[in-house]
Order: C-alpha cells, then structure tokens, then sequence
C-alpha cells in the first residue's frame, strides 16, 4: 500500500536492508504468549490514549464551555499540564504492570494441593 | 492552511509551497533557533520537535515512552534481583566474575527474567510500528514536505542512493523498521522512537546541545570547519552550528533517509548546515580539511573494520592541532556488570538488534585512535555525563 503510493518518478532515498530476525523472537516458551503480552502494553496505550482525550475535553468544557475534534487535537497542554499528566500515565504503567515484575520462583502450578478436599 | 496540507498537494502549488519557504526563509533570518509553536506544523510544537499528526498516536507513544521507563526501572530491578537469586541458589557470589555466556546460560530461562526481555522488546516494537504505519499511510504527506526542501538552503543535501555501501550500515538497529537506510522514512521514525530513549530530553534536542557546548576546540582557537560522522537526523552538526555560527559544518551519514530529514529541519531552521550520504572511512574530503571531526553514539553501530577505517580517516582529515572527539558509551573505568547486567547487553545485541554493540566493547578504539597517530586524553572534557572521553589532538607536526 505505502510501496504504491512511493511510486513513480519521486526522488528515493532508501536503499536495501538487512531484516532482523527479532519479530520471530519466542521468551515466554508459546508465541501466541508472547503475542498477549505485546497486546497488553498495546492495550494500556489505548487506554491512556482514551485517557489523554478525556483530560483535554475535561479542561475545555472546564475554560471553554465547548469542545470540537479539532479543539481536541490540536490542543496544546501547558507546562504544568504535560507533568501532571506525565506523572499521571508513569502512575497508571507502574500501578498496571507491577505484578509483572513479581517473583514467582516459588509460585506453583495448579495441582493436588490447591484443590478442595 | 498548514505546512501537511500544503506539502500533501500537487505540484500546481509548486508557487504556493515557494513562496511559503519564501516566507520561512525570512522568519528564519530574525531567529534561526526557535520556530514559533503551531505556525507550521498542524498540531503546533514541543519545543523544536513537530507533534505527530494526531493526538491518539501522541497519546500512544507517550504511554510507551512511561512503559518503557517503568520497565528499565522497576522491572529491570526485580530482573536483576532475580538473577542474583539464581547465581545464590547455584552457590555463585553475586559478584562473581562471570563471561557473558555463563552469565546468559544461567538466566536466560528465568520466567521473571524472560518477562523483562519480552516486555521491553514488545514495547519497543510498538513504537516503532505505530510510526512506521502514520509516515507508510500518510507516504504521499510527508515525500512532499522532503521534496519541497530537498533542494532548499543555506545548507546542500547530497543524496546518493545508489552508492554501494558496506553490510553494516544495512541492518534494522534498535529494530527499527528498515533500519537507517530501508525505510523512506527512517529519519521521521528515528526521531520520535528515540523520545523513548531521552525520556522528555528530546525535544529541544537537549543533550546534543549539551554535547556541543562543551566540545573542545583546537588550542589555537581556530574551529572554523567542522564535520559530525554518522551524524543522523543531525542533531549533534546543528548544534554545533549554533555555537559555531561562522564554521562550515558537515554532517555525514550512510542513511540517506536520515540526512534528508535532517537537511528538512536544517531548511526550518534556516540553519546552514550541509549534509551529505557518505561513508565515514570514505569521506571524499581533501586532506587536512577539518579543526574539528566528531560523532554522536555511532561508533556502537559500526562493525570493527568500519571502525579502523573511520579512524585512520579522521586522522587524514583532520587538521594538524585539529581534534577528534568520537562521543560514545564508556569504554574504560567501567563497572563490572552484575550477571543480570551482563544478560541485558546480550539481549540488548541480539533482540534490540544492536549488531555491532559487543564488538564494539572489545575493539580497542581508544588503543586505535593512539596508534593512528592521535594524541589521546580520556579524562576531560565529558561531553555526556557517563558517557565515554575520547578527546583526540592530531599532532601539530604530522
């Protein structure tokens, strides 16, 4: 889609590349596993970006009294808005993923001993 | 209208986007350094850098910039306690002296560690290709905008693509889509991936300006040409126009999509910056030209015999009481990595594709900078803080 509308007679800058092999990558022992993770992180980046829209519509109904898309989008945060917000998304990554940083050495598989006697 | 728009339409505008750089070019002439916000880009500035296109790709890339910090923190540290568990529970001193392979031998199948590994490399994958989807979709925009400056000054933009240039500079580092030379677009996605990288220090391009202001210059003063090897978007080579407003600057780099971009901001800038896409072992400079040849972070990409060819041409280019100051990461006085540390930069090599990173540890440049004939000092000035001192006098009398 991109290679046909880079067609034609333009001017190129690009040349040939050597493809790393990390998209084929296997950590957590199933790639469909490794998939969810990568759909986790993607997930709360469209939770934040959900977020962001919500804190800017806020203030502008806030100062404004009206919101448009085109007011959304081309808002420009304050300073002290880009750092309550930055500290609010470092907030909402720290509170979301901390249990990934877990250690589960002495975590067992579900067996004999967890079940209902 | 704004700059997208106008860039995005056809070449009957051809007068229109003249006379709009017309108009740049005059704004540029009152104050070269900072573009007023919104006045050119849709979504206005941060700073020097032009906001992404839409608020949700912003919104994304900054969640991933947070992701990404979290990760290198808090679950880098729980990575790293895990791995001296794992050395406690083999009867290994934490501070054992182990190789890399012994030390990625014994972690590299630690869940909690292959978590860390995973989780940084999805992170870094998503930021990449949500750029990589907002330049391919949108190719025709932003061409346009290149085309329109391609051939516009101060500076020149020598491009050539069909140079044959050695492997090295061919593969896709930090897994970046295309790499440096692949994609169109691999300048625009250099520099809003690496926001990633300088956390908020990216912007006004913080840390180049920081490098620059404190690069030593020739003991007679005379720091009139001065060239930035493997310079990428340019940072570091506008930088140094900027404290050297009367010097000639160059900037060099195998990527062509990344010189391109950098002449781009060069041209919004109204900076007189050349760029040119060339090897740094083949520079095509006369002999003796430059008081001053440096880089930015490059050396960690380049294989070793790039690298004993960029050296023994910066000592032909470079001129006698001229300097030579490859900025890079630490390469002597190091902290001997904890086992965790020394998995991290395995993985860091093999899944962040950075090719040449361990290599470049054992290459011995401060030794081949020596043996070219350079006079060495490695304690001052530091141009980055933790980063390497490479500060190199060519010796008045070769």
């Amino acid at each position: 889609m991109a290679d046909e509308k880079r067609a034609g007679d333009r001017p190129k800058a690009a040349s040939d590349f050597i493809k790393s092999d990390s998209d084929n990558a296997v950590f957590l022992g199933n790639p469909h596993i490794d998939n969810l993770m990568t759909i986790v992180i993607a997930m709360g980046a469209e939770i934040w970006a959900d977020r962001q829209r919500m804190r800017i519509i806020e203030h502008l109904l806030e100062t404004k009294g009206k919101v448009t898309k085109d007011m959304v989008e081309q808002f420009v945060p304050s300073d002290e808005q880009k750092a309550a917000w930055g500290a609010e998304r470092d907030a909402m990554a720290k509170r979301v993923y901390s249990v990934m940083a877990r250690d589960t050495s002495t975590a067992k598989p579900f067996g004999e001993e967890f079940k209902y006697k | 209208m704004d700059r997208r728009t106008l860039m995005g339409a056809s070449a009957a505008v051809t007068a229109v986007v003249s006379s709009f750089f017309t108009g740049r070019k005059a704004y540029a002439k009152t104050d070269a350094k900072v573009m007023p916000a919104g006045t050119l880009a849709p979504r206005g500035r941060f700073g020097r850098m032009e906001r992404l296109a839409t608020l949700d790709l912003e919104s994304r890339q900054d969640f991933l910039m947070s992701f990404r910090t979290w990760a290198n923190t808090d679950l880098s540290r729980a990575a790293n306690m895990r791995g001296d568990a794992i050395l406690a529970a083999k009867g290994i001193p934490k501070d054992a002296d182990l190789k890399r392979e012994e030390a990625v031998a014994l972690l590299q199948d630690d869940p909690l560690i292959q978590t860390s590994t995973r989780a940084w490399i999805s992170c870094q994958q998503l930021s990449w290709n949500g750029l990589k989807e907002e330049f391919d979709d949108n190719a025709d925009k932003y061409l346009s905008e290149m085309e329109a400056t391609d051939k516009m000054g101060p500076g020149k933009l020598e491009l050539n693509p069909n140079a044959i240039f050695p492997d090295y500079v061919k593969h896709e580092i930090h897994i970046q889509p295309g790499g440096y030379v692949g994609s169109e677009f691999a300048g625009h996605m250099y520099h809003y991936g690496t926001n990633g990288f300088y956390t908020g220090r990216n912007t006004n391009d913080e840390l180049h300006v920081g490098a620059a202001s404190r690069m030593p210059i020739p003991k007679d003063g005379k720091a009139l040409r001065i060239l930035d090897v493997g310079c990428g978007i340019g940072q570091l080579a506008m930088a140094l126009k900027e404290r050297f407003p009367d010097a000639e600057v160059w900037g060099i780099d195998a990527g062509g999509p990344m010189i391109r971009y950098a002449h781009l901001r060069a041209v919004e800038r109204g900076l007189d910056v050349n760029f040119a896409q060339r090897l740094g072992e083949d520079t095509k400079f006369p002999d003796n030209y430059f008081d001053i040849v440096t880089s930015y972070i490059m050396f960690h990409e380049v294989n070793p015999e790039g690298t004993a060819g960029h050296v023994k041409e910066a000592m032909r280019i470079v001129r006698p009481g001229g300097i030579y100051y490859p900025l890079d990461f630490k390469l002597t006085g190091v902290q001997r990595r904890t086992a965790y540390g020394q998995y991290r930069s395995w993985w860091d090599h093999r899944w962040n594709n950075e090719v040449w990173s361990l290599k470049f540890r054992a290459n011995g440049l401060p030794d081949m900078i020596r043996k070219a004939g350079f006079d060495l000092n490695e304690q001052e000035p530091e141009l980055l803080r933790g980063f390497g001192v490479l500060n190199a006098t060519k010796p008045a009398t070769s």
